[in-house]
Formats: C-alpha cells, structure tokens, sequence
C-alpha cells in the first residue's frame, strides 16, 4: 500500500469515527494554527489535525492510528515553547488537539479536588474552583490559551510554584488512553497511596511521549482571603535574594510569588504596553514583585509591612509600594506580563529558562550577564523570572538589523554559552518549558549513561511502537 | 486653605460581590476592601493643589468601621496630612453621612471639599450633592479639571454630550470623574511615614449628627444571567427576529 493510500484510508476512518468538524485536512488552510507554535518561528506540518469530543473518540483514533502506523502528537492549547507540538511529517503524523474535550467533570469541596477533561483551558478551572471559594492555584501567563492536559503533559510551573508546586504537585488522579487505545485509569483523587509505582508521575511532563492524557483531578486550596501584592526596588540580584529568606521568616512562610525583574526588561515591558509605570522612584537595577495570602484572620499587611520596614533598615531595599487595592495589584503584574508579550515584539530572540540553587542565582545572572558581554557584542540580555523558585528566563535579543537566519544560526551556540555555565553550577537548562524538539539534543547530551537506558526502557514500556509524538524529547 | 477630602472604605473593584443568602445585603465577611476609586482620584487631586502651593493642609474624613483606619492610612501615604475617622457600625447612607460632614465642615473650616462622584458599592451619587445643600455652597460635580484661582474655582465637568465648564464662587464642593488624573501609589518610606500622622476618632453625635438609618433594604439579588444569543443566518433572518422580538 502506497503511502498516499494509506493516509486516504485513515483520513475515511478517522471521518467515520468523528464528526465533520472533528477532523482538519492537514493541507487545510484551518489546520495552520494547530501546526505552527505559540512563537510562530516554527511551522511544521501532519496528515490531519484531529477534534475528539470524547474519550471514547480518542481511543478510537488512537487504535485507527496504530492500524495505519500513524504517530500521534497531542495538542493542548498549543502555548509551549519548545516546539513539542510541532512535527514535520506531512504522511505519517496526526495532531490529536484535546481542545473539545474541555468539560469540568465535579467538584469535590471535601475533598478540595476538582476533576476535569484533559482540554479544559487552565483559565476556566481557575474561575470554577473560584466560584466555590477555592483556588486552583497554577498560574502563568499563558493560561488563557493552555490546557490542564498540557500543563501536566509539560508538569509546567509559573509564578505560585513557591507556595503550591510544580503541576506535579497538584495531580492527585490521571486517566490516559495508552498507545495500544486502552484506556489506563487513575483519578483517585487521594492524597496519600503507596501502592507500588506511580504511573501517573510518569505521564506528568512525559510530554505527549507515553500517551494521551484525557482526565485529571487536581487538588485545590482555600481560597487567600487576603492578598498583599508589594512592587520593590533593589540594588542587586544578592540583596534580591537575600530579601527573599528574609521574606519567608518574617511571613511565616506565606509568600506565593516572588519574581524579580532586571530593570533592563522594563524597556520590553514598554514595548509590550507604552503605558508601562513601575511605581518606583529612582532607578533600581532589580524590580521585585512580592505577594502573600492568607486567611482573614491574619493580617497580612502587617506582616508585610513589618518585613518591608525591617529589609529597608538592612539596606535590602531602596525604594517600594505595596497595592493599596487590587486594581495596584494587577497593574504590578502587568508589568510582569507586558515584558513577555514585548518580547515576543521584538521577533526571534534567544529564551531560556534556566535553573539553579537559590544560593547560585546571582552568580548565575552576573556569569550569563558577561558572557553575553564579552562574546556576543551587540546582543542585549534580559533577566528575569521565579527567582524564589532559582528559576530565571536569561533571553538575549539580537542586535535590531540581524536577518532572522542570522539569528536562527547563532542561536544553538548562544544557548551553548548560557547553558555551559548552568551545567557547571549543576543547574538545570529547562526549569519549567521541558525539552520538546528545540532542546532533545542537549537533554541527551546532558542525560548520563544509567539515566539514558533508563528512558528508553519506560519509553518502550508504553510505547514500544514508537507512535507517541515521536521527534519530542526521545532521540529518533 | 484646608481642604477636606471624604474617603469610604468599599469592597475591593476587582472582587466579585455576591449577595448573601438571605438577600439582606452582600456578603461582606472575608472580602478584600479598599478605599473606593474615585475617592483615590479626589485624594489625589488634593495633593496635587498642595504640591501647586494651592492649599496648605489636606485633611481626610471617613464615616465606617473601625477598619476604615486602613482606608484613612493609605490616604496619608498617598500624601494627606491629617485624618478623621467617625466610627459607626451603622451602614453609611448618603444623607446621614453628608450631616456628618457638614458637622466636619463646621469644625474645619476648609475652603473646599473634593469627593468621590459616587461610591462603587451603593453608587448612589448623592453625596456631594447633599452635603452642597446643606451647606448652601456652590457645587462642581463630575470633575475632569480643577483649576483654583484665588476666591474661584474653574471646574470642568463631565456632562452628557460633552464637556461643561463652570466657575465657583469658594468655598466650594467638587466631585470627581475618573478622567481627573491617575492617582499615585503610596511609596514605602510614605506608607511607614502615615502611621505617625494624627488620626482622631470620633463619633457622629461629635459632630452633631446621627447616622441611624433613613432606608430600609428590602430586597437583594443578582442581576439576571444574560440570556444567550441566537445565530442568524442574513440580513434577512435578523430583521425578522428583531421584528417578532417587537424590537423594531
Ligand atoms: C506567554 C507564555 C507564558 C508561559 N509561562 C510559563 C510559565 O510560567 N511556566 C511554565 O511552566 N510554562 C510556561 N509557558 C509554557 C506553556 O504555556 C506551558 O508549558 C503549558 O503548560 C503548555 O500547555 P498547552 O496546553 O499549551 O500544551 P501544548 O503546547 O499544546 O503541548 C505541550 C506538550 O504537551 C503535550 N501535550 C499537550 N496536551 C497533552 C495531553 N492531553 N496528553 C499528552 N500530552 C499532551 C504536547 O504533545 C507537547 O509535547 C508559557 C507559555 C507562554 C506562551
């Protein structure tokens, strides 16, 4: 059988199995926007973009899939940035979107867990367990567009992993279709179970690689009654740094976020909104945005501004303000937003999202930062991120004229540069945006001898076909 | 000059209200509260007329619960001199409050009150203008400029259609708009600065006045869900519907 053949036969299937809207023609002008990623630098291609509304609907491709020795890449909301959604085989390859299987399934208020179709936007789970005074508590710019699935298929951070952890640890149940269509389940939703091996920590940040995740139950937490958002000046990453331990005594340990912001990005978060007004007075080479929640009866502001007053006497802090209301609030944090989406003005650029141990974060910077300095002229480094995680996005914008060849060419040795000094300090090159297509070569390189073969074995335990989005983050 | 600025503590803008049970209100108990937003305009306004060497001394006022210090100490970080707060557990309606601070009036003596269009909770719009009554000053409501020259005060309101400029004869009410300015944020050292300036506490009857309730609430609910839109096929389908929903 031809390969064109083939294709067509599934093609009839898979229409036979879904409704008219649930399968795009990859050649189709609507399937563009399942094939290029969020940063639009890379196009890739499949034979069909599948819609399924059900799980059943998934198992049925899944098996039409294996039939017709097609692979599968699973999309969420398409808002990764390591090309992992992205393949390029216009014959042999699937894209299997979740996005209508997006139905909130329960709430369980005893239980704080909310239960939810892989495709539910991680915006809507957040307002449904709001609207029953819990909080869901993920957070991260693009959680207007990704998807729970996807947020656990990438075990992706943001900026609450400080209180609430990595999505790993808010996954209390999955339910996965496995490479062969059988459908595993796990939705327990207990918080404690030391039967054997943890499958589903296996899928969380598997990275569409082992299979198809369709349900998730997530823990959810009472909802802070009292949050104080403070928006701070430093003089260094160190003092930065310092404030923070000092932050987690002083608070009791209540801080939910603690991000801070080279003052060098404040230009992009210009670009990304010209009304961009850090409320400092001076110019500070650290900006910090701070928030802590708690209940009602804990005063808050208290603690903050006894933390504040206590790091200005330490000479921690040069200047400050803390949001007298919520709209403060959110106008600190667009701040932090605004400097992402002028970035993504400025076109191809170099993104990291390196991480290190807490104690190594402004070494880390202070390196990256003469690095770029001293080899790559022209070339302007942007730093910031969940420093409170030891997590910072080091990018570097190319000189304003560079041809995007240009750029796509320095890129890998750039990234080089900035990772050789992660590695030294024994730091990780992807703290939250995984390994996908644009990082498999150096996670290799990196991965030592037991851990390869180790890989490989899980790998072929799940999916010993190789269908499951074959080019992400497993060598071919 | 003194000015007087009232300020109301209101549940936060960006909390959304929900009524409580029994329909006797909203539900009040662990909502975030700040100082209503076209109060921060009016405070601002203030400190802008001192900055410009317009007025000597900003005094804040607010009629609420004990709470409402924390309304009155982020007015002092924004840059006020001085606060009253007049503790009632009462709700505070529009007339009850415009006699309080008609008793404030009386014991300050300031040469303008600048204050909030309206309250976002109850967005009665009432105040000002009651309080401009009964002290039978000149009123400028719904400002988007203020300009003080001697004895005047040039006001620029926000009307429907467009823009009215009036001249009052001092003292003298304004009201604020949202387009007035964009109000500063409270600095650290500012914040730390507030808690050491005078806040007085007094009661209602201080100030000759009673706060008792003239209204009765009888009633509290949502607002009806929207319903939801239908499709059309054409100009043709929606005339139609518009006509037989008797729209048109
Ligand atoms: C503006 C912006 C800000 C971001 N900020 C952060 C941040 O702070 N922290 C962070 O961690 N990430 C961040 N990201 C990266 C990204 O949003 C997250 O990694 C997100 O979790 C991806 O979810 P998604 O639904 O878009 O997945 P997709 O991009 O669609 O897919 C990502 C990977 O998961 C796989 N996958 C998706 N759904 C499933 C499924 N149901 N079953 C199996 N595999 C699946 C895909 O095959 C792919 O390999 C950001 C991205 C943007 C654009």
């Amino acid at each position: 059988m031809s390969a064109e053949q083939r294709v067509a036969d599934a093609l009839d299937a898979f229409r036979h199995s879904l409704d008219n809207s649930g399968v795009i023609d990859g050649n189709a002008p609507d399937a563009v926007r399942y094939l290029h990623d969020w940063t639009g630098d890379y196009l890739g291609a499949a034979c069909a973009v599948l819609r399924p509304k059900s799980v059943d609907e998934v198992q049925q491709i899944v098996r039409i899939c294996s039939k017709y020795r097609l692979a599968i890449i699973p999309q969420g909301g398409n808002t990764g940035l390591v090309s992992g959604t992205v393949g390029n085989d216009a014959q042999g390859t699937i894209v299997l979107s979740l996005e209508r299987l997006n139905r909130i399934r329960s709430i369980d208020p005893t239980n704080f867990t909310m239960r939810a179709d892989a495709g539910v936007v991680l915006q809507s789970m957040k307002d449904a367990a709001e609207n029953e005074d819990m909080l869901f508590p993920l957070a991260l710019g693009a959680q207007g567009s990704c998807q729970i699935g996807g947020n656990v298929a990438t075990n992706a951070g943001g900026i609450n992993v400080l209180r609430y952890g990595m999505t790993r640890d808010l996954v209390l149940g999955l339910e996965a279709v496995l490479p062969d269509g059988s459908l595993w389940q796990g939705m327990t939703g207990l918080r404690k179970d030391n039967r054997g091996y943890d499958f589903k920590q296996l899928l969380i940040g598997s990275e569409g690689s082992l299979g198809i995740i369709t349900g998730v139950e997530v823990k959810l937490f009472p909802r802070p009654a009292n949050v104080e958002t403070a928006y701070l000046g430093a003089e260094s990453f160190e003092s930065a740094m310092r404030l923070f331990g000092m932050a987690r005594r002083i608070c009791s340990d209540l801080l939910t976020a603690f991000e801070v912001i080279g003052s060098e990005c404040i230009a992009m978060a210009k670009l990304g909104n010209p009304d961009t007004r850090p409320p400092l007075e001076g110019d500070w080479p650290v900006h910090i945005i701070m928030e802590l929640g708690c209940s009602a009866a804990i005063d808050g502001r208290v603690l903050i501004e006894t933390l504040l007053a206590e790091a200005f006497e330490a000479g921690l802090l040069g200047d400050g303000t803390i949001a007298q209301s919520r709209a403060q609030a959110r106008a600190f944090w667009a701040i932090r937003e605004d400097l992402v989406e002028g970035q993504a003005k400025r076109g191809r650029h170099v993104r990291t999202d390196l991480s290190v141990r807490l104690s190594d974060v402004p070494r880390m910077i202070d390196s990256c930062r003469q690095a770029i300095a001293s080899d790559w002229p022209g070339w302007q480094p942007l730093a910031y991120g969940h420093a409170g995680d030891g997590n910072i996005h080091f990018n570097v914008l190319p000189p304003h004229d560079m041809p995007t060849e240009e750029i796509a060419a320095a890129t890998p040795r750039v990234l080089a540069s900035l990772y050789d000094i992660v590695r030294d300090l024994g730091g990780s090159f992807s703290a939250e945006h995984g390994v996908g297509r644009s990082r498999r070569d150096v996670y290799w390189d990196w991965l030592t001898p037991e851990s390869r073969q180790l890989m490989k074995a899980i790998k072929s335990a799940f999916d010993p076909q190789g269908m499951m989005n074959p080019g992400g983050l497993m060598p071919d | 000059m003194k000015v007087l600025v009232p300020v109301k503590r209101v549940v936060d803008a960006n909390v959304k209200v929900r009524v409580k049970g029994d329909g006797s209100g909203v539900e009040l108990a662990n909502v975030k509260m700040a100082m209503n937003p076209f109060d921060e305009i009016a405070v601002e306004e203030a400190i802008r007329l001192k900055d410009a060497g317009k007025v000597e001394e900003i005094i804040v006022v607010s009629i609420g619960p004990a709470q409402a210090q924390e309304t009155l100490r982020t007015a002092l970080a924004m840059g006020a001199d001085r606060a009253i707060l007049v503790k009632t557990d009462e709700t505070a309606e529009p007339l009850g409050v415009a006699k309080v601070l008609k008793g404030v009036v009386d014991a300050e003596k300031p040469g303008l009150v600048i204050l909030g269009k309206q309250a976002i909770d109850d967005d009665a719009n009432q105040t000002g203008q009651m309080l401009a009554a009964l002290l039978g000053w000149a009123q400028g409501t719904f400002a988007s400029k203020v300009e003080i020259n001697g004895d005047k005060a040039k006001v620029t309101r926000e009307v429907d259609g467009g823009l009215q400029t009036i001249d009052l004869k001092m003292p003298a009410i304004v009201t604020v708009d949202l387009r007035l300015n964009q109000p500063r944020y409270a600095s650290l050292p500012n914040i730390m600065k507030a808690k050491k300036k005078p806040l007085d506490e007094k009661s209602a009857a201080d100030f000759g006045a009673d706060l008792k309730p003239r209204l009765k609430v009888v009633k509290t609910e949502e607002p009806g869900g929207r319903k939801a839109g239908v499709k059309v096929k054409d100009v043709a389908e929606l005339v139609s519907s518009l006509k037989s929903a008797g729209v048109i």
